[in-house]
Parts: structure tokens; C-alpha cells; sequence
């Protein structure tokens, strides 16, 4: 795996999921921002994040590789001010709509985010950093983030 | 399939009590049952337990305290609709004529958990990035506020009016009404989700017997026909979806008034998974109460009080009652139960004959909840 595409470290134990049976989240990062590795199902069309190997929907195993990023939409936003494990609160969450997926994901903001806000998808740490943060996919609202900057989004 | 009857109902009081386990809790209230019905043990022919946190064997554990032992049992895990599933499976087995009368039970201890959030363990990408339900539903609430052009006071009347319900039930959680003031002054839990917005976190446990039409009649108690039993789980994909829509609540209910013959309107009593006071709003419609953002207008109005035009939640619902999880489904199939027999006492729903129970939950991705479970009951 090179330095520009990331999945969380399977052993980190704020955030680990990445075990064999469950499908990670895998991203690259380019200049303009990160982008999702995805699945399109080509008999179906539809669109999957994380990634699969047979159609959840058909059930079709002819899955071409796709990508979805960097802009999307944000859907939903809230402050989690009582938060999961491993997280600090308070902090924000979004639902984004990137290029026929839907992600949850982290937002770099301090507020929610009106829905339809447009959002820029780039690298960042999430986690509690007492306990271990883990990279991540997160937002960051699509002014706030010009081009050149994007991909160094670690604020 | 033949017809089930609900024959009797149990429920041991919710609350904190962390030092008493799920088996505990579910062995009181099954005790009770059969006490009251006067059930001996060769009359049960199968028994169901739902749980989520209450551990293997949950079933046998409680069973082989009342002599129930050797009969087939099964401890079922659904999320929020783990009781509502145990008693599904009940009704098939009567309905499908394997057995003529079988008992299933809720049972849950979750203050020994900790407190907060509930945990979600399941290794699932959105679990991955800190969500937990009440930032789920707050997303929802964001949404749905957004595109009717309700306000935060919307949310804040569905808690005034089950915290009301649930005032004069013996039986749940919080017992104690609450004005607007005191739930949009309460903490904020996730943003627009104040604490008042949510259920707490309890313990419980509740029982009911389902029989045949025979053994009905031979036990000679009240009876109220379950004329539908339906469970589904979430249509799974990761495309853009309507989160202020939860299909399965629509697809499940659906099917349920499809077997019972019965139609919205044709309900007195509704129990519903109102987890979070948007839960009311975004199930009420998806159940067919009230149009597309009409939930709102309907509790302002007064609608669904207990003497509004369908009684939503007269029980006080999970806002009062609080949600051990397992046992959610059970407790609200025996809440209808006493309406039906008029046996609700304070709660009761004057003239209530058709009544219908909604669990649904279960946080994971690609799904609007893992899986639902709808019960509707006529006294016929």
C-alpha cells in the first residue's frame, strides 16, 4: 500500500473493525482531495461503499471497481455531544452523499452542517487523542478547503 | 394457519435495577404469568426469549424455573425488536399448528452496562466512525425539521405528551410529567436531540401466552385475537436513501395490515418505537397515522393523545416506560393486551378494540434499522 491510500490500522483500538469477514473502508488521496474506493455492480448499477465482491442487491459477482469523492453533499449533520467510545465530544458527524454512496463520516467544523451543504472529502485523524485517533476519511465544508490545500488537511 | 389467541400478559416493572440479571427479571415476569393464568408446565408446548444483552441460554434459563424443561426454547436476537421476534416465532408455531400454547418473554438488564449511549459492538463502518443512536436519530431530526419546516417545540411535544401517558403507569420508568420548558432546558445530547428527547436506559422484562382457540377457551381468561405477526429486516444498500421515511416500518406494517384486514383507521391503540421523539413522528406517517409531515401537526393538535382520535403511546412508550431492549416489544404487546380486555386501569383507551404494536431497531449501516417487528390485536 503506498503513502497516499489509507484503510484504519486493524489494530488500533479506538476504531478497529477491519477484521477478515468485514468489508474496510479504503481510500486514495490526491491533490484535490480523498477519494472512496467503491463497487458498481454492472448488472444492477448500483453503488456500494465499502466495497464488495458480490452485489448486495442482484446478487451479481461482475463488480467493477469505481471511485466517489472528493465533493459530495452533506444529507444530515448533528453535534454528538454524548459520544461513542473512544471519541472525545463533543464531535461532528454528516451524512454525505458523494457520487451515488452515502458515507457517515467526521466533519471538520465546530457546527452542523445545514443539509445540502457541499463538502470536500479529505484525509484526517478521528479518535479520542488520549486513547488513539486512526485516519480516516473526513469532511470539511467545500469553501473552507481550497484545492491546493486539500490534501493536507490536518488542521 | 389458525388463529392465535393472546391469552394473558405480565410485566415486571421497568426501572433501574441493576443488581437484578435479564434471567432474573424474565423469571419474574414469566412467574407471574403463569401464576395468574395458572398454566401448569406440560401445557407449554415451546418457549421464546428475546434479548440482546442477556446472554446464551437466556430461554432455558428462565423456563426451567417455572418446570418448563425438555420443551423446545429459543433465545432470539433482533436488536430493539428481539421481543417483538420472540413473540413472532411464538405465533408461528401456534398458527402453523406445531403448537397449541406456548409462552414468550422480554428480558433485559442494561443499567449494569454502564451508563451513556448504548454500546454498539457490531464491527460496522459507521460503528467505526463514533456514531451511536442518538446522533442516528438526531440526523434524522436535522432532516425532517428541514424538509416539513417543523421546530425543535415538535420534537419537545411528543416527550410532554408520553411523559403525560406514562404518569399514570404503574409499570414504567419515569412516572412523572414533563413540561416543554423542562425538555427543550434539558442537555443536549446530539444536537437537536436534548436528554428529555431520548429513552433511558432500563431494566425490565414482560410476558404473554399465545394459544390456540381450544386452549384459549379451556383457560378461561380474557382473550384478544393477534391477527397479524409480522417481522422483516432492512432492505440493505448504501445508495442516497429518504432517512425521514423508514421504509421498514412501512413495508412491515403493510404486510401486517394486509393479513389482519385492517387499515390505519381502523386502529384505537397504537404502541410505537418512539426510542427518540422523532421516532413518533417518522414512524407515525411511515405507519399510515398521519400524511407525510403531518406527525408533527397530529401531536400538536392533540391527535394522538389517549383521547385523541388514535391513541399513540397511552402507555407513556419507550420515553416514559424506557427501552430494556429485548423486553420493549413484549411490554408493549401487553399494554395493548389490557386495553383490549379493558384492563388498563388509569391508561385505559375508552372502547379499544383494534390495537397495534412496532418495534424496530438495530444501528448498523445500509439499513434504515436491522429489523421490525409489527402485532396487531383485535378483540373480536
Amino acid at each position: 500500500m503506498d503513502e497516499t491510500t489509507g484503510s484504519p490500522a486493524p489494530d488500533t483500538t479506538a476504531t478497529a473493525y477491519a477484521s477478515a469477514d468485514v468489508p474496510a473502508a479504503q481510500w486514495t488521496v490526491g491533490d484535490d482531495g480523498l477519494r472512496l474506493f467503491t463497487s458498481r455492480c454492472t448488472a444492477c448499477d448500483l453503488r456500494w461503499f465499502p466495497t464488495v465482491d458480490m452485489c448486495p442487491s442482484c446478487a451479481s459477482t461482475v463488480i467493477a471497481p469505481d471511485q466517489a469523492g472528493p465533493l459530495g453533499t452533506a444529507y444530515a449533520s448533528t453535534v454528538v455531544r454524548a459520544g461513542a467510545r473512544g471519541f472525545r465530544a463533543p464531535y461532528v458527524l454528516s451524512y454525505v452523499d458523494v457520487d451515488g454512496v452515502r458515507i457517515l463520516t467526521h466533519v471538520k467544523s465546530d457546527s452542523v452542517l445545514p443539509p445540502g451543504t457541499p463538502v470536500r472529502l479529505v484525509a484526517g485523524e478521528i479518535g479520542d487523542p488520549d486513547v488513539g485517533t486512526t485516519s480516516s476519511y473526513v469532511a470539511v465544508v467545500a469553501q473552507d478547503a481550497p484545492v491546493e490545500n486539500a490534501a493536507g488537511a490536518k488542521a | 394457519m389458525r388463529p392465535v389467541y393472546l391469552v394473558g400478559a405480565a410485566v415486571h416493572p421497568f426501572g433501574r435495577q441493576p443488581e437484578v440479571s435479564a434471567a432474573e427479571l424474565g423469571f419474574r415476569a414469566v412467574r407471574t404469568l403463569v401464576d395468574e393464568l395458572g398454566v401448569t408446565p406440560d401445557q407449554v408446548d415451546a418457549g421464546y426469549a428475546g434479548s440482546s444483552y442477556g446472554g446464551s441460554l437466556l430461554a432455558q434459563r428462565v423456563f426451567h424455573r417455572v418446570g418448563v424443561s425438555g420443551q423446545p426454547v429459543f433465545t432470539v436476537e433482533n436488536a430493539c425488536a428481539s421481543g417483538g421476534s420472540a413473540v413472532h416465532l411464538g405465533w408461528q408455531a401456534v398458527a402453523s399448528g406445531m403448537a397449541s400454547c406456548v409462552v414468550a418473554f422480554g428480558a433485559e438488564n442494561l443499567t449494569s452496562l454502564g451508563g451513556g449511549t448504548l454500546p454498539l459492538t457490531t464491527a460496522d463502518v459507521e460503528i467505526s466512525q463514533g456514531v451511536v443512536m442518538p446522533a442516528t436519530y438526531a440526523m434524522r431530526a436535522q432532516r425532517y425539521l428541514h424538509d416539513h419546516g417543523a421546530g425543535v417545540d415538535d420534537l419537545s411535544a411528543v416527550s410532554v405528551k408520553n411523559r403525560r401517558n406514562g404518569a399514570d403507569n404503574p409499570r414504567a420508568h419515569f412516572q412523572q410529567a414533563v413540561d416543554l420548558e423542562r425538555v427543550s432546558g434539558s442537555r443536549p445530547i446530539a444536537d437537536p436531540l436534548r436528554l428529555l428527547h431520548c429513552c433511558p436506559s432500563t431494566d425490565g422484562a414482560a410476558a404473554v401466552l399465545l394459544c390456540s382457540e381450544q386452549v384459549a377457551r379451556d383457560l378461561g381468561h380474557p382473550a384478544v385475537r393477534m391477527a397479524a405477526s409480522v417481522v422483516r429486516s432492512g432492505r440493505f444498500h448504501t445508495q442516497y436513501r429518504d432517512m425521514t421515511w423508514p421504509g421498514i416500518t412501512a413495508e412491515t406494517s403493510g404486510a401486517a395490515y394486509d393479513m389482519a384486514g385492517v387499515g390505519p383507521l381502523d386502529l384505537d391503540v397504537v404502541e410505537l418505537h418512539d426510542a427518540f421523539s422523532i421516532a413518533e413522528l417518522v414512524h407515525a406517517e411511515a405507519l399510515g397515522l398521519a400524511g407525510r409531515g403531518g406527525a408533527a401537526k397530529a401531536v400538536r393538535n392533540g391527535e394522538f393523545n389517549r383521547e385523541g382520535r388514535v391513541a399513540v403511546n397511552p402507555s407513556g412508550g419507550l420515553l416514559s416506560r424506557g427501552h430494556p431492549v429485548g423486553a420493549t416489544g413484549v411490554a408493549q404487546i401487553a399494554e395493548s393486551y389490557w386495553q383490549l380486555t379493558g384492563q388498563a386501569g388509569a391508561l385505559q383507551v375508552p372502547g379499544a378494540s383494534v390495537a397495534l404494536t412496532h418495534v424496530t431497531g438495530g444501528g448498523i449501516y445500509g439499513v434504515d434499522n436491522g429489523a421490525c417487528s409489527v402485532h396487531i390485536l383485535v378483540a373480536d
